[in-house]
């Protein structure tokens, strides 16, 4: 009897796997796939689904951009791949640490892919898995089950290419910007540029590394020519130049103000009220994304 | 006569009975309070009071730095001023966060400072007076720590800035009236909690302990901040210098380093 029970969960378990919903997937070039998740914060009422994820197609197999923010939406993911090719899953490519774009790797390990990140990534998702886990599980409860850290098995220093068969993906490694750990794809076969956080579009820029640097590599990608641009949240774009001029002037803007507070001797609270309130109704979140901007970056730019 | 609470500054104990819970969301725990107020001041009486007024985000934006500040009513010539503040955070792992000694230089005492939150918490300033009597206020705040980005640092230049000081004395200043001061010091004020990745163990704490403001050599105000204080120790305040003079502040570390900074004030 207990032999059949143990039999019928088995069948219950094996059965949950393949049958997860599908994520609903955007073909948007040649072999270039895209699953928008929605615009939440990264607070309580999130749900794990909130940034742009996707994949690319090759002859010899597939590379992963991103994998989502639970495990339970990787497996989602992986399930929307199969409707698509089944060719293996070669690498799963992480365009820096933040959780909602990391936490669905698991999903993936049964393929025996190469996890590739920024050269800080390993040690960046060190120091956060403490907060991170313990957040996710305040947030997300059983929702976030089977979620885990998989630090990089392929690291990228400055550049590196990888062959998916008749099409090569270009990664580059930023210095500190979005994060410290930001990283480009470009797709040589479509002329896609795969941005990761490095650009927002719609949604307020969240900033957790520098935003000078970040300024700067906006201006830096703004030299670029891709046909087509896919940003971490967000539409995808044609013509990023807008985009990119839209999120530089935000920064600036920001940054002008914070230093005009720092100089008038104001306290930093005040300045979470008033810095950048010219871009507000520009941006989605903005009341509570501007202000953390504020939080987070105010102390730092008292020692200019 | 004020009673030293250094000793029991390192509870982990509330932290032990904060209930792990998988889904609720948590919110600042009011049960934890009776157990640190008897580690801390045990079989004293406490009065809450509305003259000490308590200014924070109902939600920090980041549990690193969250913005927050006291101001009194009552003059420090009152008769019943306050002498000695408390900043306590309930569910911090060390809930002290810093101890403010105040003098009469400092007028009505108003204070902006920025402390860290590791989750949810009460945060409290319990006042004391000279003859012992303690006074309280409180308020909630919601936070979630840790996530607010740590930028890998590189450890000589960490320890090369350390102790670096700004100061600030508001101009034109009028002699005999609240100026706000503004004083920052540059400091990682690790908490003893955060993983060194090297031995894969906890970095040790490594924090600024003390800094002694004084104007024309006389105390001003004393502050004994411990790690529940935020990166980069902020303090704006008010105190009243009553003739052109030096405002000095002398600093320590943990480690037993010194460091000081003055500025001129000339009216």
């Amino acid at each position: 009897m207990l032999q059949f029970v143990i039999g019928i969960l088995g069948l219950l378990i094996v059965s949950a796997h393949p049958h997860a919903e599908p994520l609903k997937l955007e073909k948007v070039a040649d072999g270039v796939y895209v699953h928008h998740g929605v615009h939440e914060d990264l607070s309580e009422g999130y749900h794990g689904d909130i940034c742009n994820i996707g994949f690319i197609i090759g002859s010899k197999g597939v590379a992963v951009i991103d994998s989502g923010g639970t495990f339970k939406v990787g497996q989602r993911f992986r399930e929307a791949i199969s409707k698509v090719t089944g060719l293996p899953v070669l690498y799963v490519i992480n365009t820096h640490v933040h959780p909602d774009h990391i936490y669905g790797n698991a999903a993936f390990s049964a393929d025996n892919p190469q996890f590739v990140g920024h050269a800080r990534l390993a040690d960046a998702m060190e120091r956060r898995r403490d907060a991170y886990q313990r957040m996710h599980q305040e947030w997300l409860g059983d929702e976030f089950a089977g979620s885990e850290i998989i630090k990089p098995s392929l690291t990228v220093e400055n550049q590196l290419t990888l062959d998916l068969g008749d099409r090569q993906l270009t990664l580059t490694a930023y210095p500190a910007a979005h994060t410290n750990t930001d990283l480009t794809v470009a797709d040589s076969k479509t002329n896609t540029l795969w941005t990761g956080d490095l650009l927002f579009v719609e949604r307020t820029p969240s900033i957790d590394g520098d935003i000078k640097g970040w300024i700067t590599v906006t201006e830096s990608l703004g030299k670029l020519t891709p046909g087509l641009v896919i940003p971490g949240h967000g539409p995808v774009v044609t013509d990023s130049r807008k985009a990119l001029a839209d999120q530089k002037r935000y920064l600036s803007t920001l940054l002008e103000d914070i230093r005009n507070s720092i100089k008038k001797g104001e306290v930093m609270e005040s300045a979470m009220d008033t810095a950048a309130a010219t871009e507000k109704g520009k941006w989605v979140l903005f009341d509570i994304v501007n202000r953390r901007n504020v939080n987070n970056i105010y102390p730092a730019l008292e020692w200019e | 006569m004020f009673q030293s609470i250094s000793t029991k500054s390192y509870l982990f104990l509330a932290v032990l009975l904060l209930p792990f819970s998988s889904n609720a969301l948590a919110e600042a725990d009011p049960k934890i309070w009776p157990v640190i107020k008897e580690a801390f001041f045990s079989n004293r009486p406490i009065e809450e009071a509305s003259f000490i007024q308590l200014t924070a985000p109902k939600r920090a934006e980041s549990g690193a730095q969250v913005p927050f500040s006291i101001a009194l009513d009552n003059s420090q010539a009152d008769a019943k001023a306050i002498k000695k503040i408390y900043v306590i955070v309930d569910a911090n792992p060390i809930q002290l966060a810093a101890t403010y000694n105040l003098t009469e230089a400092l007028g009505k005492f108003s204070l902006s400072t920025r402390i860290r939150l590791e989750t949810d918490s009460f945060v409290r300033a319990i006042g004391e007076t000279a003859d012992g009597k303690l006074y309280m206020a409180a308020i909630p705040i919601r936070a979630a720590g840790g996530c607010g980005g740590i930028i890998d640092a590189n450890e000589a230049e960490v320890r090369a800035a350390a102790g670096k000081i700004k100061m600030n004395v508001e101009s034109p200043v009028k002699f005999g009236a609240a100026t706000p001061t503004t004083f920052i010091i540059k400091h990682p004020m690790r908490t003893g909690l955060q993983r060194d990745l090297v031995s894969q163990g906890f970095l040790p704490p490594f924090f600024i302990n003390k800094a002694t403001f004084t104007y024309n050599n006389k105390p001003v105000f004393d502050v004994d901040f411990n790690v529940g204080t935020s990166e980069d120790p902020y303090l704006k305040f008010d105190f009243v210098p009553s003739e052109p003079g030096t405002l000095e502040v002398k600093a320590t570390d943990n480690e037993g380093k010194s460091f000081s900074h003055h500025v001129d004030v000339k009216g």
